[in-house]
């Protein structure tokens, strides 16, 4: 199935975005953007930010993480400055949130219907009896069968499955132009994932709503993303659409991740390439590249300084950004490994 | 040809439901439902399915931690008996296993070379400088260091954790360990050490696998057969070419359809044939084929009759009525 190429304006932009744990930088200047229509992984291993820059955006960050800098902007509105009353106003109505665990996400003692209903009456955008007759015809546009019988259920009766995708029609029923998924099929098996990243595809391909997809799952992001943006110990490492990603990585840590996982063209029991040495702690990040210590392209220059992230791409691979200092030469690595 | 290490004939084991007040026990859970496989000395097979398909109960029966409720297992010519400690005692040392969070299956309390050492210095096979010694050796073998013994687990990242797990697998020098989703928990490029390391001890010491995993991209790597398990019962066994070449099962079919590749290009030129529905409870199977309420191609003959397994020409074992040759 191929997605119609998206092409409306930035829905959301993170601009120079700067996360700090007690004054440790979690997320050090990442800036992305997401278009109406499009679909915009954010990958990378546990740790590396990606799921905290997700939660920064409708301000949902854990106690002990602030926001230090940078803005963010839905449909041109800086989130980062609002107060916790215009927050709440945007939040299930301008943007929503999907997440990893749907049956943590729920309430346990209320029936998923009123649930669906409340996300709408909450915002004022419907009257109680309207508001159940709309998450009704929600859950039939969701496939969902034997509408009447689900809105009464509470979440205990109800599968994982089930749960993520009423947990959808929370997060789509006020029409937000933002979806943040979060990990949205990790809890689930492999052929209810399946079902679950159509329905999500679906969705938002007929409301052009932009989405931005937390995932560690390269497999997920080859089936769903338009474009892809790769993040190692808080900072970007690359950014490009997902073809070009899979195709030619331009930076050492993208490539080693890609060779690392088993794929059909693999002889079987072959060496798969792998990444040595551990991801360094945030409050001992130096001055050069946070990739080097475990780079096997890395130079002096790269313990010195901090690569930029740049477009590396020309022509049809403009909008092709890598932050390495040796990033023509990372086409080799995937041959030698 | 040589003997099996692990032999699986019809194994069942059941979960009782246990009644309450003013509720009436209901029927048995057949978590494993007449399941037969062997595995060859050196051979690792896959065994891959959706949650609550009984693989990893039936990886806890072939260790003797849950009792079966019918046929046999035999380990090395040993049969195992939950129920017989000493039994138990003497298949451990052919038949380790390795779990997939590292974290709880390591006490945090006992140092890295007390845990690895423990198998050995409970049987008496080695202790004081030996025993160092010998967990020095193991530790190297998994890729630590010999001074890495008097740390405690919580000094280790997860990879390293399912390393020390791994060296006290090996201890005592089984002919087969039980991996159950032994890198589900780990990133891919920490999953992608473990693998190799797992390739390398088995080409080193020529002992068998039993790789039990819900990822199709992981076990096509490691396995040199596979068995597809749902609801209890194996639906498709095959050698790993055969399996990946040609998925006779329609279930089977489905799985390797729903897994996503990392090829942007590959993936999105599937034909999306997306299962429809989820697994019916174990507690209340539909009659005949088990799939059947799920499967494009069922018809009558599958909700009446459970189809048996049967082998092929290229020797792969499917159990459907419709499946092709």
């Amino acid at each position: 199935m191929t997605r119609p190429e998206p092409a409306g304006g930035p829905v959301l932009e993170i601009e120079q975005l700067r996360l700090e744990i007690e004054g440790a930088a979690v997320v050090d200047g990442l800036s992305l953007s997401v278009r109406k229509g499009e679909i915009v992984a954010l990958v990378g291993e546990s740790g590396c930010g990606k799921s905290l820059s997700a939660f920064a955006v409708l301000r949902l960050l854990p106690d002990a993480v602030t926001l230090a800098g940078g803005r963010i902007l839905l449909e041109g509105r800086d989130l980062a400055s609002l107060d916790l009353a215009a927050m709440a106003a945007v939040r299930g109505r301008d943007a929503s949130i999907i997440f990893q665990e749907p049956t943590a996400s729920l309430d346990p003692l209320m029936p998923v219907g009123d649930q669906i209903a409340e996300a709408l009456t909450a915002h004022g955008m419907a009257p109680a009896r309207v508001a159940m007759q709309r998450a009704r015809e929600m859950l039939v546009s969701i496939g969902i069968s034997d509408p009447d019988r689900r809105l009464a259920q509470y979440p205990f009766e109800l599968s994982g499955g089930m749960c993520q995708r009423i947990m959808i029609a929370i997060a789509l029923i006020c029409g937000p132009r933002l979806l943040i998924a979060d990990e949205p099929t990790t809890a689930l098996d492999v052929t209810i994932q399946a079902q679950i990243l159509h329905l999500i595809r679906e969705l938002v391909t007929a409301r052009s709503t932009a989405v931005l997809l937390i995932t560690h799952d390269m497999g997920v992001v080859a089936d769903m993303a338009d474009r892809v943006v790769v993040m190692y110990a808080g900072r970007v490492a690359e950014a490009a659409t997902a073809e070009a990603i899979f195709k030619a990585p331009k930076h050492p840590y993208t490539a080693l991740l890609l060779a690392s996982i088993p794929h059909a063209a693999l002889t079987p029991k072959s060496r798969l390439a792998t990444i040595e040495g551990t991801v360094p702690r945030p409050s001992s990040h130096g001055a050069g590249c946070r990739f080097a210590s475990r780079c096997p392209l890395v130079e002096d220059r790269c313990r010195r300084e901090a690569p930029p992230l740049i477009d590396h791409g020309a022509g049809q691979e403009a909008g092709h950004e890598a932050a390495c200092w040796r990033s023509h030469e990372v086409g080799m690595l995937g041959a030698t490994t | 040809m040589s003997h099996p290490i692990l032999t699986v004939d019809k194994a069942a084991v059941h979960f009782a439901s246990r009644g309450g007040f003013l509720r009436k026990a209901g029927p048995a859970l057949k978590a494993v439902d007449g399941v037969t496989l062997s595995i060859l000395p050196g051979e690792t097979l896959g065994l891959v399915g959706e949650s609550g398909c009984g693989k990893s109960t039936l990886a806890n029966a072939i260790l003797g931690l849950v009792p079966l409720a019918g046929g046999s297992i035999t380990v090395a010519g040993r049969e195992v008996r939950s129920d017989d400690r000493e039994s138990l005692r003497a298949i451990r040392s052919d038949a380790q296993m390795v779990f997939q969070d590292p974290a709880l299956s390591l006490n945090p309390r006992l140092s890295v070379g007390a845990a690895i050492g423990e198998p050995l210095l409970v049987r008496g096979l080695a202790k004081g400088a030996a025993l160092r010694d010998r967990v020095a050796v193991l530790l190297k073998s998994v890729g630590l260091e010999a001074d890495h013994a008097t740390r405690f687990p919580h000094a280790f990242s997860g990879g390293q954790r399912q390393r020390i797990v791994i060296a006290r697998a090996l201890a005592l020098q089984p002919k087969i360990v039980i991996c159950d989703e032994p890198v589900s928990a780990l990133d891919v490029s920490v999953r992608a050490q473990i693998l190799n390391l797992l390739v390398d001890l088995q080409r080193d010491t020529g002992m068998s696998y039993l790789f039990v995993s819900h990822d199709l991209s992981v076990v096509r790597h490691i396995a040199d057969r596979v068995a597809v398990m749902y609801l209890g019962r194996i639906v498709e066994i095959a050698t790993m070419a055969v399996l990946f070449a040609k998925p006779r099962h329609p279930y089977s079919q489905a799985l390797l359809l729903a897994a996503p590749e990392p090829d942007p290009a590959r993936q999105r030129a599937k034909t999306r044939r997306i299962l429809d529905g989820e697994l019916p409870s174990a507690a209340n199977l539909p009659p005949g084929c088990a799939f059947n309420t799920r499967c494009p191609i069922a018809t009558d003959i599958c909700r009446r009759d459970a189809p048996l397994l049967t082998a092929r020409t290229d020797g792969a074992m499917v159990a459907c009525h419709h499946a092709e040759e």
